[in-house]
């Protein structure tokens, strides 16, 4: 056995990466900041950046601005606790798809695909609509029961394949199309047009309407995604060939997948409940961040929630602006993206497989 | 005794495969396993490695039964390369090799230097730095295996499992792979299905047959044409060449 | 300005002038309506009735005892027939299916809206009853200008206005052979109409701009808000007042963010029995409209500029006149007529 030469120049990035790392978060987040003010300055109604400014001024720094009550309450009570709700959105759900495929060891992992935001939807709407525990559960906690229920049927429809190929996502295709349809049933008890588009926050999600107790919810929960990600970053590295080499490598196999399965149900659920179901962004964000900062979890989880809220942040301005005088439910415009990129992992996948 | 298996008995679902097996294995040697195809070798290695629970005996690593050890403390003596291991993630030799290091570190350490030379050393013992940018799926089926075993080699263990690790290499990757084996002062249980790598490597031998011992000791001792012609349903002729029986299959 | 008055006078004159004795019904009738021929051979004496507007004109023309059967309800029948509807059989709050509306055994099926009876009916289709030998009448005011294609509640192309309830009022006196009926409820109505544009005359010279909330599907959140050509619509260019928004559609989802940037002079919401919504009760959209921080800033909110009528009246039918008769009452209490 040859001794290690430690005279190598060739050092690892990981070596000279700490200060590195430093700098690329404090970019990541300084996108999110730029891309959030984009957002909050643009919309159906112009309002000035000089007004924009002066109300930021105003609600964070105590300044005294006078200002048109309606502008300064649109932009801070509507539009900037949107934006923050969609990024804490897109943060929680993007990191749900990483820790799905890491786990699943399925690239086509993610909330979405696999039931769990139907399954949240339907235990939502069965506590409010069908008035399910009767009061002692709230919506959030429905949804939280409606995600570990899909999550359940998904497993038991995928068990014996190993938990890997195609049949985690069919048994996922499968299980979504049951919630989708369990929640219509619920919603819609006649076919009335208007009860048709209740059914569609639900389906297709929607920011509208969002508050600041709303950023009350999804900020923390997005934020102990964050930390518990971060903190099991090794832990999903080590699941790359599989649970029994994950064991091998001295991981706590089940506890990590009680705790992360359950991690992902929270979120997936407390998201839906406010947002409704938003699809595809588990999916697109951990796959593109994966061709810039490579599969190491350690880079891949944190890139992905900074990217993940961009996207949502994006989508939802999108979705505000691309029709006039309406709103296209923001659930359109992630599958526009995400359809095409689902069918582009699934050919790669199927070709390598 | 580094490794101690006694009256092991493993069932998967109703049907047994492991059926009593007794085995030790002292510190710093070479256990080949040998048998047939569904004799348990595999079974047998992933069971030292507590992947599957015992239904009843004991295996006691230096004395001390396996299930008293965390899963962290098992993964920092024992290592296991698997037959057949695959991943979709794009990653690198490196990646991989680094994946060793695991058991090793908590969830927030930082990347120590420590680490870093024992990834380069295994890599460079199984003679893939020269690759370590390489990606996973570039790789050959050899190339994949040593890359496992870089994995196994960069966990330090005092303790190294392997099934079947040399299916897919070259021959002079397999002859460096066994005599790395040899060198190294960890203790090995190798399952082979060639029977003269293992004559020439192993420093005992275990045989199995329908999840029993059919035969265990020396080289010598087990390799004999009658052994062959019961266990393995083949005749043989046995030469001896500086100790060392080699195996000549008789059509 | 002018062009109300006008109008005013011109429908005060048709209310005053005496009608001349309506004729009968010739037998067998044939009628065009909503792009199809409908003919019948005798005056129906079993009809059911989908959607409140439809029944309310045949209750007002006295034919309570030819109708088997009812559906689709937003709220409580008007006072004056409580006693006669209870005799009626309630098929369905909402839709009812093909299948009950047909076991009435009816020789005339009504509609209000084409997405019951019509291409895309819940109900069925008017080849399906025709099939069954079921004649079927859709409110013009449903069909006329209006493309329903697109699904939801449609795109009203040309303003809906009275003439087209107006004209149904008269076909189905005509089908049921009571045209003298028909013609003192048109003439009851259009004298009603002219006396509550009166009421608000000038109000267009105060620039007053409106909004009409029916519901939402979510609170806080986007709301169905009224367009310019539908029912709504007409109240509002009758009285001199302006939409905030300027969509065709009959309900667009609008956000918050324009409506409170709009900042209209009065909000009109709509009160109504069904739940479905949590914005379906005026109650929910008040406590909503104080203390939501941006939408308790509109002039409308902080001087409680708000108007209550029932959801029938925001919806093209017999009960418009009475959307036209509140609304014009709250702008004069307001101040904002002369």
């Amino acid at each position: 056995m040859n001794a290690p030469d430690l005279n190598t120049t060739d050092t690892s990035p990981v070596q000279s990466g700490r200060g590195r790392w430093a700098a690329l978060a404090i970019a990541g987040l300084g996108v999110l900041v730029l891309v959030m003010a984009f957002a909050v300055s643009t919309g159906e109604i112009r309002v000035p950046f000089a007004v924009i400014a002066k109300t930021l001024g105003n609600k964070l720094f105590g300044a005294a601005y006078s200002l048109d009550p309606i502008q300064e309450g649109i932009i801070w009570n509507y539009r900037l606790s949107r934006t923050v709700v969609a990024a804490c959105s897109g943060t929680a759900l993007a990191l749900s798809g990483a820790i799905l495929q890491a786990l699943l060891r399925n690239p086509l992992a993610e909330p979405y695909v696999l039931g769990i935001s139907a399954g949240a939807s339907t235990g939502a709407v069965a506590i409010v609509i069908l008035g399910f525990g009767g009061g002692l559960l709230s919506l959030s906690g429905g949804a939280f029961i409606g995600a570990l229920g899909a999550f359940g049927l998904v497993a038991l429809l995928a068990s014996g394949s190993g938990g890997g190929g195609d049949r985690v996502v069919l048994a996922g295709i499968a299980g979504s199309q049951l919630f989708n349809a369990l929640t219509a049933y619920i919603v819609t008890t006649s076919a009335n047009a208007e009860q048709a588009r209740g059914v569609m926050f639900w389906l297709l999600g929607s920011l509208s309407g969002t508050n600041w107790a709303d950023v009350g919810i999804a900020a923390p929960v997005a934020l102990i995604g964050v930390l518990l990600c971060l903190l099991h970053a090794r832990t999903l590295d080590a699941f790359a060939f599989g649970a029994d080499a994950a064991a091998s490598l001295g991981i706590a196999v089940t506890r990590v997948r009680v705790v992360l399965f359950a991690l992902t149900a929270a979120m997936t659920a407390v998201m839906v409940s406010l947002v409704g179901s938003i699809g595809f962004v588990g999916l697109v964000v951990p796959h593109a961040m994966r061709l810039v900062v490579g599969p190491t979890h350690g880079r891949l989880l944190p890139a992905s929630a900074v990217a993940g809220a961009v996207f949502m942040v994006l989508a939802d301005l999108v979705s505000r602006i691309i029709v006039p005088q309406q709103v296209v439910p923001i659930g359109v415009v992630t599958a526009l993206v995400g359809a095409p990129a689902f069918a582009v992992l699934l050919t790669r996948s199927r070709r390598t497989a | 005794m580094s490794i101690s298996i006694r009256e092991a008995v493993w069932k998967a679902g109703r049907t047994l495969i492991l059926d009593g097996v007794n085995i030790e294995v002292p510190q710093g040697q070479v256990l080949g396993l040998l048998g047939p195809n569904g004799s348990g070798k595999s079974s047998l290695l992933r069971l030292i490695c507590r992947l599957r629970p015992l239904a009843s005996g004991v295996i006691a690593l230096d004395g001390r039964d396996i299930e008293t050890f965390s899963r962290r403390e098992l993964a920092q003596r024992l290592a296991l390369v698997e037959q057949q291991a695959g991943t979709d993630a794009p990653m690198t030799v490196l990646d991989v090799a680094r994946l060793g290091r695991t058991p090793h570190r908590g969830a927030l350490a930082a990347w120590a230097r420590h680490d870093e030379e024992a990834v380069e050393s295994a890599l460079r013992a199984t003679d893939l730095w020269e690759k370590r940018r390489q990606t996973w799926r570039t790789l050959s089926g050899g190339e994949r295996q040593r890359v496992q075993i870089a994995r196994a080699l960069a966990q330090e263990p005092t303790e190294l499992l392997l099934d079947e690790p040399t299916n897919h290499l070259d021959i002079r990757h397999q002859l460096d792979l066994l005599g790395l084996l040899r060198r190294l002062p960890i203790t090995s249980v190798v399952a082979l299905h060639d029977l003269n790598l293992a004559a020439a490597f192993c420093d005992r031998l275990v045989v199995l047959r329908a999840g029993r011992v059919a035969a265990a000791g020396t080289v010598a001792e087990v390799l004999t044409p009658d052994l062959i012609a019961t266990v393995f349903g083949v005749t043989a002729q046995i030469f001896y060449r500086a100790d060392r029986p080699q195996i000549a299959f008789v059509t | 300005m002018s062009f109300r008055l006008s109008l005013a006078a011109a429908l005060a004159a048709a209310a005053f002038a005496t009608p001349a004795l309506a004729e009968s019904t010739v037998y067998p009738l044939t009628l065009e309506n909503c792009g199809r021929s409908i003919t019948f051979e005798k005056a129906p004496s079993r009809a059911v009735s989908i959607g409140q507007s439809n029944t309310e004109i045949l209750l007002s023309l006295g034919l309570a005892e030819k109708v088997v059967g009812t559906a689709v309800w937003f709220s409580p029948v008007m006072k004056a027939f409580e006693a006669e509807n209870a005799k009626i059989p309630r098929l369905a709050d909402n839709d009812p299916s093909f299948e009950s509306v047909v076991k009435q055994q009816p020789d005339l099926v009504t509609a209000q809206y084409e997405w019951h009876v019509g291409p895309n009916g819940s109900v069925g289709t008017r080849d399906q009853f025709a099939d069954l030998k079921i004649p079927t009448y859709i409110a013009p005011a449903d069909c006329v200008a209006k493309d329903n294609s697109g699904g939801g509640d449609g795109v009203r192309l040309k303003m809906f206005t009275m003439d087209l309830v107006y004209q149904q009022i008269l076909d189905l006196a005509k089908i049921f052979d009571v045209n003298d009926r028909g013609e003192a409820l048109v003439a009851k109505l259009k004298q009603r109409e002219a006396a509550a544009i009166a009421l608000a005359s000038g109000a267009a010279g105060k620039n007053v701009t409106m909004a009409f909330w029916f519901s939402s599907p979510k609170i806080p959140g986007d709301s169905y808000i009224a367009g310019i050509n539908g029912g709504a619509g007409y109240i509002m260019h009758v009285l001199g007042a302006k939409d905030i928004i300027d969509l065709k559609d009959e309900w667009p989802l609008v956000s918050w963010e324009r409506v409170t940037a709009a900042n209209p002079t009065v909000l009109v919401i709509a009160e109504m029995s069904r739940r479905r919504h949590p914005a379906d009760s005026a109650e929910a959209k008040r406590a909503f409209l104080k203390t939501d921080p941006v939408a308790g800033q509109m002039d409308a909110v902080k001087h409680d500029r708000i108007i209550t009528i029932d959801a029938q009246a925001m919806d093209p039918g017999i009960r418009t006149i009475e959307g036209i008769e509140q609304v014009a009452q709250g702008l004069k209490k307001f101040g904002l007529s002369y």
